[in-house]
């Protein structure tokens, strides 16, 4: 549409095909091997699919789960019983209801099965587990994937309880398991760059953030764990079909340990790195069970105990890369994205390259979000009151912001401006007092709700993403409201041209200064198409030639997007240039509302900021 | 009656073993933000200890048991935990698994991957009959060693310079830092804590079983980690409370639960947590802190 993408054809090209030959290898080494040889690559790939669905979850979302494997023993389970032949069912689990007993399916069909009732069952255990707070998933996951043990084991009927299930079919050929694992690849790879995934990154990279830009931190995880789940039981049915028994610990403590090392190793942010930490681990992993001495090589998920030594190895990898390199072997980032392969494959630098060639046009992102704009209607604060403990920060204090006008918000520190803030943007409830956005009641609503009503906000602190570039930033913000991948990169780069900041682009938002990233927290907002917009401090650490820069920018938002300007800014030659309309404030009421110049000859205001001593002196 | 009283001490027996476990999680996560999943291990090794010094006297034994909970922990911490001090919870998270799996594994190497089974005081397995209610004796050490534990903890923490800068640093470990706390001490204390928290917890395990494999551990750290989150994050009172809860739970639910039910305790024991966190995301006890400022 407009010809600016995320990444060049040739990068997508090498990120997804790099990883996909890397499977292609696996296969290919594996096809030629001995009947054991092949056993063990197979169980590689099953491991590999497994590690995918924990990087959709893990990777994007930043928060980990120990839960996952609780999932892949479902799925083997689920597809365990779906093709042993009815008279086994009936030795082994006879407690079975009828058309599961004696059902005996095809690989592909169970597999379909076990991955869809993954699915399920992730999104069923996901919905309350995905309330729980940032600290306390892993924790909940990890009871999730005890209680998965605990019911296996003990559901003897079923489940065969804790003895091992014998005589599954060993339909998994080292080709199926191979084509499943390049399919799982390129499904990861497509929801991370989807829309959703670029969601759910935002909240890994910065929860506040992204929730002022209307992403929905706990949906956005619900649906990554599902997928995630959908992964794991799919690997997890595959395994149980190459190995051809199947027990409660099979997918337990260790396989745990196991791809959790792999995801880690490789870099838990990147496909790439998904595939490369399963590689690598699971070579390790054979070298030293062969050290291990005589055991019969089983892949990674063996059953039995195995004496320790390939168990510590995975420790002291899993240590060392948490120490040494935290963002494993690809330092999260995907092949095309690494200058080291670029260079192995002949490519010239893309950065460079795109940072030097001419933005083509793009389309005017004011026209693309402001489907309906009444230019009339306004923001309201009505009796606003927060206090902070026995701390009274705001009392009654009202405030309108109309359509199209820029309203400067100035006091001393402490005077509770910032906190008038957080309660119109919704990231704070106030003890008293009502919010009107366009005349409707939206007090109470959460942040990510209000955003998607129309209101954006930056904050004090920059809160950049880190790890996405310039363009993934803001793009994110277009995202967020639920404009789709490709428009969103559209109004991501028209944003940034209006703000002069295109040649940051292609620059992780992190290694910004911190004056251009909160300029990118500006771009940000205004990309979600607000119809207000709340700016805490915009201009702090810019020269004085920058702020100048950053007035007329804002002119031209005001005038493009009319939208409303809130403006919280100590530096106020850029308050009193912008704003028809100052409202002072001061211990959490309102001092005055006026022009600039009516404001600045207020003797209140005067003494708010400078004392009464200076109001004597000066009258003087 | 009888049966009642008799279930509810059997039931107390257990949330203060829990709590201890808890405990010993807390104290590391007040100081350090860190969920330690080798604190498993750290009892385990205890538990080791007294399986290995079974020829020792009995008091020497368990001197033994302290020491190596004690030094284990000292050890994990500037071995693995100092480096990833400054990371993210996560990170942190995934180190002490990565600690928790070479401990667990070098046992399994070092003596068996089976339970080997240790002999215990004959005391300790007997019962001691109040009134109708007969009480084992290892209940009452149990109540006992938590009780003492407690006014232990509580008198460091509140009335020595060194509880008085694990709580600064509690609070605010960097203000703390630049403030003169000694941050590597305080932090090597509250392992030491923690490690020693471990190989009470151990020898009451071994006490009660009678026996030590090499993942013995797992659960108790589960546990510990659950009544954390049930506690709220952090809080020494909420841990206590937690672990209380937990296992007052878990054992009230093993003597009433019906019979064909009972194996699945631990799956009815470990969706408690998520039903609590579901209406009270930062636990019983959770301050309103750790949602970030804005």
């Amino acid at each position: 549409m407009s010809g600016v993408r995320f990444r060049s054809r040739s990068s997508l090209a090498v990120s997804l095909l790099v990883p996909l030959a890397l499977v292609a290898l696996t296969v290919a080494i594996g096809a030629n091997g001995t009947p054991s040889l092949q056993g063990t690559v197979t169980t590689i790939l099953c491991n590999l699919i497994i590690v995918l669905g924990l990087q959709v979850f893990i990777g994007n979302s930043g928060v980990y789960s120990f839960g996952q494997l609780g999932f892949a023993s479902a799925g083997a389970y689920v597809a365990a019983v779906l093709t042993l032949p009815a008279a086994l069912t009936a030795l082994q689990t006879p407690g079975l209801p009828d058309p599961i007993a004696t059902a005996q399916l095809g690989p592909l069909l169970s597999t379909l099965i076990a991955a869809a009732a993954c699915g399920l069952l992730a999104a069923a255990v996901g919905l309350p587990l995905m309330r729980t707070s940032t600290l306390a998933i892993p924790i909940s996951t990890f009871a999730f994937l005890v209680v998965v043990y605990n019911v296996l084991a003990n559901w003897d009927a079923v489940t065969g309880g804790s003895s091992a299930l014998v005589s599954i079919p060993r339909t998994t050929s080292v080709e199926s398991a191979g084509l499943w694992a390049a399919a799982a690849v390129a499904v990861a790879l497509a929801f991370k760059w989807s829309a959703r995934g670029y969601r759910l990154q935002a909240t890994r990279e910065d929860e506040v953030a992204a929730r002022s830009l209307g992403i929905g931190v706990m949906k956005e995880r619900l649906v990554a764990f599902s997928l995630s789940g959908v992964l794991c039981g799919i690997g997890g049915a595959l395994a149980v079909h190459q190995s051809g028994v199947l027990s409660p610990t099979t997918f337990y403590f260790a396989a745990t340990v196991t791809t959790v090392t792999m995801l880690v190793l490789g870099g838990a942010r990147s496909v790439f790195g998904a595939v490369l930490g399963t590689i690598a681990v699971a070579s390790v992993n054979e070298v030293l069970r062969g050290i291990e001495g005589g055991a019969e090589i089983l892949g990674l998920v063996a059953i039995g105990d195995t004496p320790g030594l390939a168990a510590i190895g995975v420790g002291l990898i899993l240590l060392a890369t948490m120490i040494a390199m935290p963002n494993g072997l690809t330092g999260g980032r995907e092949a095309g994205e690494l200058a080291w392969l670029g260079r192995l494959l002949g490519r010239r630098r893309p950065r460079d390259r795109a940072a030097k060639s001419p933005w083509p046009d793009v389309p005017n992102a004011a026209e693309m979000v402001k489907a309906e704009r009444a230019r009339d209607g306004s923001l309201r604060a009505e009796g606003i009151s927060v206090a902070f403990g026995g701390l009274q920060v705001l009392r009654g204090v009202d405030l309108e912001l109309p359509r199209g006008e820029a309203l400067g918000l100035i006091g001393p520190n402490g005077a509770g401006k910032t906190t008038l803030v957080n309660v119109l943007s919704g990231f704070l409830a106030p003890a008293a007092g009502m919010v009107r956005l366009d005349g409707t009641d939206v007090s109470g609503r959460s942040p990510n709700r209000l955003a998607r009503t129309g209101l954006g906000r930056t904050f004090q602190a920059a809160l950049p993403f880190p790890h996405l570039n310039g363009l993934e930033s803001v793009a994110v913000g277009a995202m967020g409201v639920g404009v789709g991948r490709r428009d969103a990169v559209a109004v991501a780069a028209d944003v940034l041209a209006r703000l002069g900041m295109r040649e940051k682009a292609v620059l992780p938002a992190g290694s910004l200064p911190p004056a251009s990233q909160r300029l990118l927290g500006v771009a940000r907002a205004l990309a979600t198409g607000p119809r207000y917009l709340l700016l805490d401090e915009p201009a702090a650490g810019l020269s004085e030639a920058e702020a100048e820069e950053l007035v007329a920018i804002l002119r031209g938002v005001l005038e493009d997007f009319g939208c409303g300007i809130l403006l919280i800014e100590h530096e106020m030659s850029v308050v009193m240039s912008l704003c028809p309309r100052v409202q002072v404030i001061d211990d959490g009421i309102t001092l005055r509302v006026g022009s600039p110049a009516e404001v600045q000859a207020d003797p209140a205001v005067i003494e708010a900021y400078l004392g009464s001593s200076y109001l004597e002196v000066a009258s003087a | 009656m009888t049966e009642l009283a008799q279930n509810l001490i059997d039931a107390l027996a257990l949330g203060s073993l829990y709590a201890l476990i808890a405990l010993g999680v807390t104290v590391v996560y007040t100081v350090m933000g860190m969920m330690n999943f080798a604190h498993g291990e750290f009892i385990m090794l205890a538990a080791y200890a007294l399986y290995v010094l079974a020829g020792l006297p009995f008091a020497a034994a368990l001197g033994g048991a302290l020491a190596t909970g004690v030094l284990i922990a000292i050890a994990a911490e500037r071995v693995a935990f100092r480096p990833v001090r400054n990371a993210d919870l996560s990170a942190q998270l995934v180190t002490s698994l990565a600690v928790a799996t070479i401990l667990q594994n070098v046992v399994t190497g070092a003596v068996n991957a089976r339970p080997q089974s240790v002999a215990t005081p004959a005391v300790l397995g007997e019962s001691t009959e109040l009134g109708a209610v007969s009480v084992p004796n290892l209940e009452f050490v149990t109540l006992g060693l938590t009780a003492v534990v407690l006014a232990g903890l509580g008198w460091l923490l509140y009335r020595t310079r060194a509880g008085l800068a694990m709580r600064a640093a509690a609070e605010n470990f960097e203000m703390a830092r630049l403030l003169g706390v000694r941050a590597d001490r305080v932090v090597a204390l509250s392992f030491a804590i923690s490690g020693a928290l471990a190989a009470a917890v151990g020898v009451l395990l071994v006490m009660q079983t009678g026996q030590v494999s090499p993942t013995m551990g797992l659960t108790p750290v589960l546990i510990g980690f659950v009544a954390v989150v049930i506690g709220g994050f952090g809080r020494m009172v909420g841990a206590v409370l937690g672990g209380l809860l937990l296992g007052i739970v878990s054992s009230l639910l093993g003597a009433y639960l019906p019979a064909d039910l009972v194996p699945f305790r631990d799956a009815i024991v470990f969706s408690l947590p998520v039903a609590i966190l579901i209406f009270r995301p930062r636990g019983l006890l959770g301050a309103a802190t750790g949602e970030a400022r804005v």
